[in-house]
Formats: structure tokens, sequence, C-alpha cells
């Protein structure tokens, strides 16, 4: 009766090993299916939605399957390629600054979409860079992080000004002036920050078209513009032109709400201000402020931007090619159509440049004060945008530099100077060699 | 004699099978990671180049100021928050023990409740709480205790503060309840007998309650030790990334951010657990034998 119990249970362990096979067998993917992995429903999500939905006008045999990783899509992705490419999907968004890290750690993850046939002359080129390696291109350029200068104009006419008249190039000292005059006389502070980001010094400095790398990889800190940048905001600071938001929820918050007159950002917020909708006809763009005195200076600047990549590890790696290829990287006409309608739908510009002539680039927009073009000026500004050099050690350089400047506001640290020499010490740390 | 013997190896056998299904999943996910370690700790290792560094991670890290901060933020954190905590939950015990007769279950739970909501939902609500225009300053500045709002999320000093008060919070309760099981089982002959002799409360709060309570406040400690060592949902969501400026950098999130974040640095990550799994050894070592001496 012992050997009876034992020999049940041996044959409960076979049983469900067998059953445990069997059910792995059965999921396997069909082949044809292609799995989309992105972050944003509301932006790349709906996005590559459309894409999808145009490629299956002329292929309904593709299912793509678009997946929302809301967190640490970076971990997961990197645990499949750590696993031989087990786990991960077809296709995948990646953020500019970061796919160098990946493109250099796993020279092998990516598929050559340059030797598949894509034509690069068409993207704007500023996006081709970071995904570059050697005569390689491995991405396919998604969006634009083309920025300007928000300002809410009834703020502006409560503190006695006209704002057509701001409506133009500016300078950080207009700027400081403007800031003065609106806390003066409404006691708001021009710009809302959030101190948890890098964001906004890195829109003053790559409005320069300095780099924050040197080409051999070593960092580049000690240029005029990261000098110029980092005077100017502990000046606003000091002055009390920066709302201080603790991280972007409090900072979306205090956008929508009015703590402040402005801020600085990419396009890619209109979405976020349209989320409120009393606030029609009370915004307006203008362009990035210039940082006047360093040498490249210009009045465009830009923040964010991500692009698509197909892993190597695919099993349906032609049909993902295809599905790329004939509708983000295609001057067919329903394929620039499909880039006026994502431009509409979620605030999204390509950067896919025989697409820029789409009715929505130029139309009026009523949310923006006196129905401002505003995707129509982004698309002019982005075309100053030089190209960016990101470097597998950008987000070290990136939580160095944000340290420092907090402690800068702060008062812990000084002077420009000494947060730039702060920085490079906390780089230099924790930065891998 | 032959019919038991081969009795006993069949339940020795059966033992061991019963046991074996934890035995693989404990050498696939505790074991082999822990021996792999050994050999990534020597290796630079990001993506997919792997090379051997020898005691190179080891090296990087005596010049490594930050993961020394991290360090010193975990003893920080460890010496003032957990015998505060202790602290108030021995007089919360000693309270729902003899001071409340009624609703003693209710406020269990409600000081219990803390410890079990999600790390990631209370980080996030103490994060809306305690912005500089959240509900806490706002409080504050019309009670007109402060005339300017505290920067809970943003000064050096006062992000320190925050994560201390949130891990006191959460966990205030669940030490309570230990010492309110512990104070159960003293008996109450003892207080009588002390009650007889003239003693008063306060004494005999000091001499019977207390040393009888010390296994528990012992034991307290050392889980506390152990998980204040591996603090790393509060510095990443409720000060953001162990912001401002890595004021509450912690040990573990600096490992995690070097594996995760940075720049794929899985070996000096290894390395710096090393460190980790040794200071939290010794801690774990001094305690136990302080814990043990005591039953001698």
């Amino acid at each position: 009766m012992k050997k009876g119990l034992l020999s049940l249970f041996v044959l409960i362990i076979a049983v469900s090993l067998a059953l445990v096979v069997v059910d792995s067998c059965a999921q396997k993917p069909k082949p044809s299916k292609v799995t989309v992995w992105c972050w944003d429903p509301n932006f790349n999500g709906f996005s590559m939605k459309q894409a999808a939905a145009l490629y299956n006008k002329a292929h309904p045999e593709v299912t793509i399957d678009i997946v929302d990783i809301p967190q640490d899509i970076d971990a997961k992705i990197e645990a499949g390629l750590q696993s031989g490419g087990s786990g991960l999907p077809d296709v995948a968004l990646f953020q500019d600054f970061e796919i160098e890290k990946f493109i250099q750690n796993y020279p092998k993850a990516f598929v050559d979409l340059k030797a598949a046939g894509v034509d690069y002359s068409k993207f704007a080129q500023y996006k081709v860079g970071p995904m570059t390696s050697g005569n390689s291109v491995y991405g396919i350029p998604f969006d634009t992080g083309s920025t300007g200068f928000f300002l809410r104009t009834d703020m502006l006419k409560a503190a006695g000004l006209n704002p057509d008249d701001y409506q133009k190039d500016l300078t950080w000292a207009d700027i400081i002036k403007l800031g003065e005059t609106v806390k003066a006389k409404t006691k708001k502070a021009l710009i809302a920050y959030d101190s948890t980001s890098f964001d906004f010094l890195r829109i003053m400095v790559q409005s320069t078209g300095t780099q924050f790398f040197n080409k051999d990889g070593s960092l580049n800190l000690r240029t005029p513009a990261m000098q110029k940048s980092l005077a100017i905001l502990k000046e606003l600071n000091d002055k009390g032109l920066l709302y201080l938001a603790e991280g972007w929820n409090n900072w979306v918050s205090a956008l929508n709400n009015g703590d402040s007159a402005g801020f600085m950002n990419a396009l890619w917020m209109i979405g976020t201000l349209k989320s409120k909708p009393d606030n029609a006809g009370k915004w307006m763009v203008i362009p990035t402020p210039l940082l006047d005195g360093v040498p490249g200076a210009a009045n465009a600047s830009n923040n964010g931007g991500s692009s698509w990549y197909v892993f190597d590890s695919s099993k349906n790696k032609k049909i993902a090619i295809d599905f790329l290829k004939s509708t983000w990287a295609s001057s067919d006409p329903a394929a620039l159509d499909f880039y006026n309608t994502i431009l509409k739908g979620a605030g999204a510009m390509g950067t896919y440049l025989p697409s820029r002539n789409g009715s929505n680039y130029t139309a009026p927009d009523e949310f923006f004060y006196k129905s401002q073009p505003v995707f129509k000026d982004f698309s002019t500004w982005m075309e100053k945008v030089p190209v960016l050099m990101y470097t597998p050690n950008y987000m070290t350089m990136r939580d160095a530099v944000r340290n420092a400047t907090n402690l800068l506001f702060q008062g812990k640290i000084k002077s420009a100077d000494d947060a730039i020499a702060a920085a490079e010490a906390e780089y230099k740390q924790t930065a891998s060699k | 004699m032959n019919r038991r013997g081969s009795y006993y190896r069949y339940l020795n056998r059966l033992g061991w099978l019963c046991v074996a299904p934890a035995m693989i999943l404990y050498c696939l996910f505790m074991l082999y990671p822990i021996l792999s370690s050994l050999y990534y700790v020597t290796r630079k290792w990001r993506g997919m180049s792997n090379t051997f560094v020898g005691l190179g991670n080891f090296a990087r890290m005596a010049n490594d100021n930050i993961f020394q901060l991290s360090l010193g933020h975990n003893f920080i954190f460890m010496f003032v928050q957990i015998p505060l905590m202790i602290f108030l939950a021995l007089i919360l015990a000693v309270i729902l023990n003899q001071g409340i007769k009624r609703m003693r279950g209710a406020f269990r739970v409600v000081f219990f409740l803390p410890c079990v909501t999600s790390l990631v939902a209370y980080s996030v609500l103490f994060r809306i709480l305690l912005q500089s225009n959240g509900l806490l300053n706002n409080l504050l500045l019309n009670a007109h205790l402060i005339a300017n709002p505290i920067g809970w999320l943003n000064n050096t000093f006062w992000a320190k503060v925050t994560i201390i008060l949130a891990l006191t919070w959460r966990w205030t309760g669940y030490n309570m309840v230990f010492f309110l099981v512990g104070l159960q089982s003293i008996d109450t002959e003892i207080y009588e007998a002390a009650e007889v002799d003239g003693a008063s409360k306060m004494r005999q709060f000091f001499r019977i309650t207390l040393p009888l309570l010390l296994p528990v406040i012992l034991f307290s400690a050392v889980t506390s030790t152990n998980g204040t060592m591996q603090l790393f949902d509060e510095p990443n969501i409720l000060t953001w990334e162990g912001g401002p400026a890595n004021a509450t950098m912690t040990a573990a999130l600096y490992i995690y951010r070097q594996a995760f974040v940075l720049n794929s640095d899985y070996g000096y990550a290894t390395a710096l657990s090393y460190v980790v799994v040794l200071i939290s050894g010794a801690f774990a070592f001094a305690q136990m034998r302080l814990l043990g001496g005591r039953d001698k």
C-alpha cells in the first residue's frame, strides 16, 4: 500500500509535467503575429495602433499586438537580452537617450534596418545619430521633442502685459525681466520647474548644440553653455521666479492649476495641457529662449523623443520590418496621412520629413491663444535641432548634474563652476569605467 | 529487524521526495545565484561584454563616495528610526494593554493597518501629502507653526526626516503587536506581588515589564535592522531616486541603480551587494549573540 502511495505521487508529478509540456507547445506564437512594447497608451501606444490599422488594410492576416509596459520596460528588456531573447517582443520603443547604452552593451540585439532598405535621408538627421553604429542604423525614428516656452496669456494680461509683445524670439535676460514683472504684479512664479528632472537644463544646454560628452565618450561639462545655463537657473531660483515642484505629477498639476505663469518643455506636453479643457485659449507657445553670448546658440532645442527597434531574436523579423517600413518609413499617401492622424490624435509629431505637409501640421489650434498653429511652429523649430550624442553613461551624467543643480538651488553649492565640479566629482565615482 | 530497516529506508526516501520540490527550487533560485555571484563579482559585466577584473570591483568601491554615503544613510536611518519606533511601539502597547479597556481590537487594527498597505501606494500617498503645497505644509502654515513651507521632499535634511517619519508610521504598529503579545504573556501575579510590596506603576514598568519584554524587543530590533539595511522603496519613490541630491540614497537603491538604471553594471552591483550582505550578517550575528546570551 505504501508502494502504491509512492507510485501515485510519481504519477501525479509525471502527469503535471506532461501537462506543462503540452501547454507550452500550445502557446507557441503564430507566425503572423507581431508584438510591440511601448509605454503610453495615449501617445506612442495610440500612434502604433494607427500604424497597425494602416498595415492591416493591406495585410489583414497579421495581428499586431501592442502591449503597454508602464514601468521598468528597460529592466524587462535587459532581462530578456541577457537570456538570449526569451520573453522579448518583436518590436520595442526606446528613449533616444538610452539606446546607445543598449546598442553598445548588446551589439547583436537589434536588426540593422539600413541593411533592410530603410531610407534614412528622409528622417530628421538628429534622430538618426544615436541609433547609428558604424555602418549600421538600427531604429525607426518616432517622435520629435522640439521645445518651446509655454506662457499663460491670462496671467500676462493680469500683470498688465500684452501677450502679443512676447510672441517672438527672446533671450533669457528678457525672460528674467518678464518673470520679475509677473512676480511683482501677480505674486506668481513665471516657471514651474520639476526639481527631480534634468529636462530644463538639458533644453538650455542643447539649444546651443553643446554636447554633454566628448567624441571619445568622456564627460564634457566645462562648457560655456553649462556655465551660463546654471548661472541663469540660479538667478531664476534666487529671484523666486521658479515654482519648484517635486516630481512629474506635482509639476503637471502646477501647470494645469496655474501655480505658475509658464514652463519650458517639448511639444509632447500639449496633450497634457489639453487634458484641462478649462484652459482653452489661455496658453501660447514662444520659441525656446536664447542663451545669448554662447557660441551656437539658437531659439530651438530638443527634449526627449523615442524610436522603434526590431529585436534580432524575433521569430517574425521579416513581417516586423515590413510593418515598420510600410507605415513609419513610407512616402505612400496613406502612410503620410497616418502621420497626420497621430499628430492630431495624440500630439505625436513624427520625424519623417515628407510627412510635414499634412493638413494638421499647419492647422490653427483653437486650444491655444488666438488659435496659434502650434505644430507648424514646433516643426519649424525642429529644423534647428543639432545632432545629439548621448553615450552609455548618459543616465549617470544626468543624475550627477541634476543633483548638483539641486544643491545649487539649496545654497549648498555657491556658483555654477562649483556645481559643475560637484557633478564631475559624482560622475567620476558612479560612472562605469 | 530487517523489515524495520527497510521501513525506515522507505520513510527516508519519502521524506526526501517530499522536500525535493522545495530543495530544487531553493537550489535553482537561491543557491545557484549565490554561487554564481562568486564568479560575477570578479567580472566587469555589462550587457554582452564580460571580462575578468579580479578585485577591481572592490577597488572601485573604495573610491566610490556615493556608495559610502549611501551606507551612511542606512546607519542614520537605523540608529535614529529603530529606537524611536521601538519606544513608540512600547508606549502604544502598554496603553493598549492597560489604559484602554474598550475598542481594544479596533485600535489594534488601526495601528497594524499601515504595515499591510502596499509600499508603493503609501509612498505615493505620502509624496502627495508632503509636497511643498501638500496637506501637511498647508496645515502647519494655517496653524502659524511655520512661516514658509518645509521642503519635506526638496531639502537634503528634511528628506531624511521624511524617510524616518514614514518608516515609523509604517512599522510602529507592526512591532506594537509583538509587544502586546509579550505583555499579555507576563503573569499578572507578578504585578500583584509588586503592588503588595508597594512598587509604583513606573517602577513596575522598569523593573518588571521591561526586563520580561526584552527578548521581544531584541527580536524587533533584529528584524528592523535587517529591514533598514535593505531599505529601498521609500527612498526610490517617496523621496524619488534617493533624492534630493542623493540625500536619501541607500545601499540597496544604489545597487539597483548601478545594475538596472545607470549603465547595467552587474559585476559592480554584485560586489556592492556583497558588502551589504557582510554588514547585515555582522549585525545579525551580534544580535543573535545578544538574544542567545539571555537564554543561557
